[in-house]
């Protein structure tokens, strides 16, 4: 039987499945395991979990920024808001060593406990929000999805969403779009959650990249609320309602900390 | 209901932060993050305040991975700004996004901590083995690992692209090769023989360098 070609043995060293024929020879012709050996040595090297595309964000304390500064001696600095953004949640805990023999692998147990924390506005990764959104936003989806009444005394339910806790928040909720006879449409929130301590809840539309957001206003746990959606926000370029913890620091812009999502389903 | 609780409708779209209830005036509007590549390596320090607010979370979450949070991470993710800055010269904006780079940055800065904990650890076993005078000894090994990688992800700066590219999504994203094709838009066999022969040049490379460094 031939030998596996070159490039199959390059995948083989990336620990790609090879087609059957091709694995069956692998098995059994050592010269072909050792090239796999002797390319893999490289792939063991790089293709570890420490090196892997960033996932989780964690904003680095401002004494961090301060030694950059001393640094590089550069006059300017990043806003105070920024550099004020510290953790809510324990970051992920460390690798517990290097592992060579493993390439990258997902390992949910290192999912943060929350929306991970570097605030909206300063960047444009989809990496923030998106690692716990990923998890929670699909696993709410149809789970105790929130009936769509139609006739209520004021407009038509056209999109609802059931919001499920991110992490050990506990809160939960319901959202509807409530289209009015005048064409006017609000977002009527129902969370459940313990008001928080020197803050606010505010509720925003993002999209699925969670890169670009709409904020809609204040809600308060217990309490029932309807938000305008401004005209022309499409609820199918955002469907997904996020509810943040603010704090009273006069930014406008998302605080990173969410403690509940939802999926908005007509 | 206090001023607070009031419906505050603001659009913010990221990356140019336009409000219209800005509490902060006095900044201009920010430029889009290949703007700030530019300007970053042009020399603009305003550049390196905004990649830090932009980026600086994603570099420290990569070195929390790597050592946990503390001390080791925050250095490295100084140590990460500072270089770029310093090193700044060495940016090609049109060949790679500042964040993109910024990683590659980190991966170097995280590879160096490693091999500085290996010679520190080296340095306190042979003080111990001399302690003990004990000749069979071949002393301290060093962690070929951690060698290997301080090498080789400088013969990854090395590659032109596309293998630069395609190599990093094998490894730094774990995508196969059928998705590395999908995701770069290049047909698979283009894509496979990149492979082979990058990972061929990395054997290359830790057989020429990889046996003088760990002599
Ligand atoms: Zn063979």
């Amino acid at each position: 039987m031939q030998h596996c070609t070159p490039e199959q043995l390059a995948l083989a060293a990336l620990r790609e499945p090879l087609p059957d024929a091709d694995a069956a020879h692998l098995d059994a012709c050592a010269p072909c395991r050792d090239e796999v050996a002797s390319l893999r040595r490289g792939v063991d090297a790089l293709a570890v979990p420490e090196l892997a595309a960033p996932s989780a964000a964690v904003a680095p304390p401002p004494s961090v920024w301060a030694a950059i500064a001393a640094g590089t001696g550069v006059r300017t600095a990043p806003r105070p808001e920024v550099l004020a953004a510290a953790p809510v949640a324990p970051p992920p805990p460390p690798l517990a060593a290097v592992r060579p023999q493993a390439g990258p692998e997902p390992d949910p147990e290192r999912e943060p406990a929350s929306a991970p924390v570097v605030p909206l506005r300063t960047g444009r990764s989809r990496l923030l929000l998106a690692t716990a959104a990923s998890l929670v936003v699909g696993a709410g989806i149809g789970a105790g999805a929130v009936a769509l009444g139609t006739g209520s005394d004021e407009g038509v339910a056209v999109a609802a969403a059931a919001l499920t806790p991110l992490a050990d928040s506990g809160a939960t909720g319901e959202a509807r779009v409530v289209e009015r006879s005048d064409g006017t449409r609000v977002l009527q929130v129902d969370l459940a959650a313990a008001d928080p301590r020197g803050g606010f809840y505010e509720v925003w539309l993002l999209d699925e990249a969670v890169e670009d957001l709409v904020s809609l206003g204040v809600v308060r746990g217990g309490r029932e609320v309807e938000l305008t959606l401004p005209p022309g926000v499409d609820v199918g370029e955002f469907p997904i309602v996020d509810v943040s913890v603010e704090p009273l620091d006069g930014d406008p812009g998302h605080s990173g900390q969410s403690i509940a999502r939802g999926t908005l389903e007509s | 209901m206090t001023e607070l609780l009031e419906r505050r409708p603001v659009r913010v779209r990221v990356g140019s932060v336009s409000t219209d209830a800005d509490p902060t005036p006095g900044y201009s509007p920010e430029p889009d993050d290949a703007e700030v590549g530019r300007r970053f390596a042009a020399g603009d320090e305003q550049a390196l305040a905004w990649a830090y607010e932009r980026f600086a979370g994603q570099v420290h979450g990569m070195a929390v991975r790597a050592f946990g949070p503390g001390p080791d991470a925050e250095d490295v993710t100084q140590q990460v700004f500072v270089s770029a800055w310093t090193g700044r010269a060495g940016y090609r904006p049109e060949q790679a996004p500042l964040p993109a780079w910024l990683v590659g940055v980190c991966r170097h800065k995280i590879a160096d901590t490693w091999a500085r904990r290996d010679r520190q650890r080296r340095a306190a076993e042979a003080a111990i083995t001399e302690a003990r005078t004990a000749p069979e000894s071949t002393g301290p090994q060093v962690d070929t690992a951690v060698a290997d990688r301080v090498l080789l992800l400088a013969e990854l700066e090395q590659l032109g692209q596309p293998q630069r590219g395609i190599i990093e999504l094998a490894f730094f994203e774990d995508l196969t090769h059928t998705q590395i094709a999908a995701r770069t838009g290049l047909p698979l066999g283009t894509v496979k023989s990149h492979i082979r022969r990058t990972l061929e040049r990395l054997r290359t490379r830790l057989e020429v360098d990889g046996a003088a460094l760990h002599a």
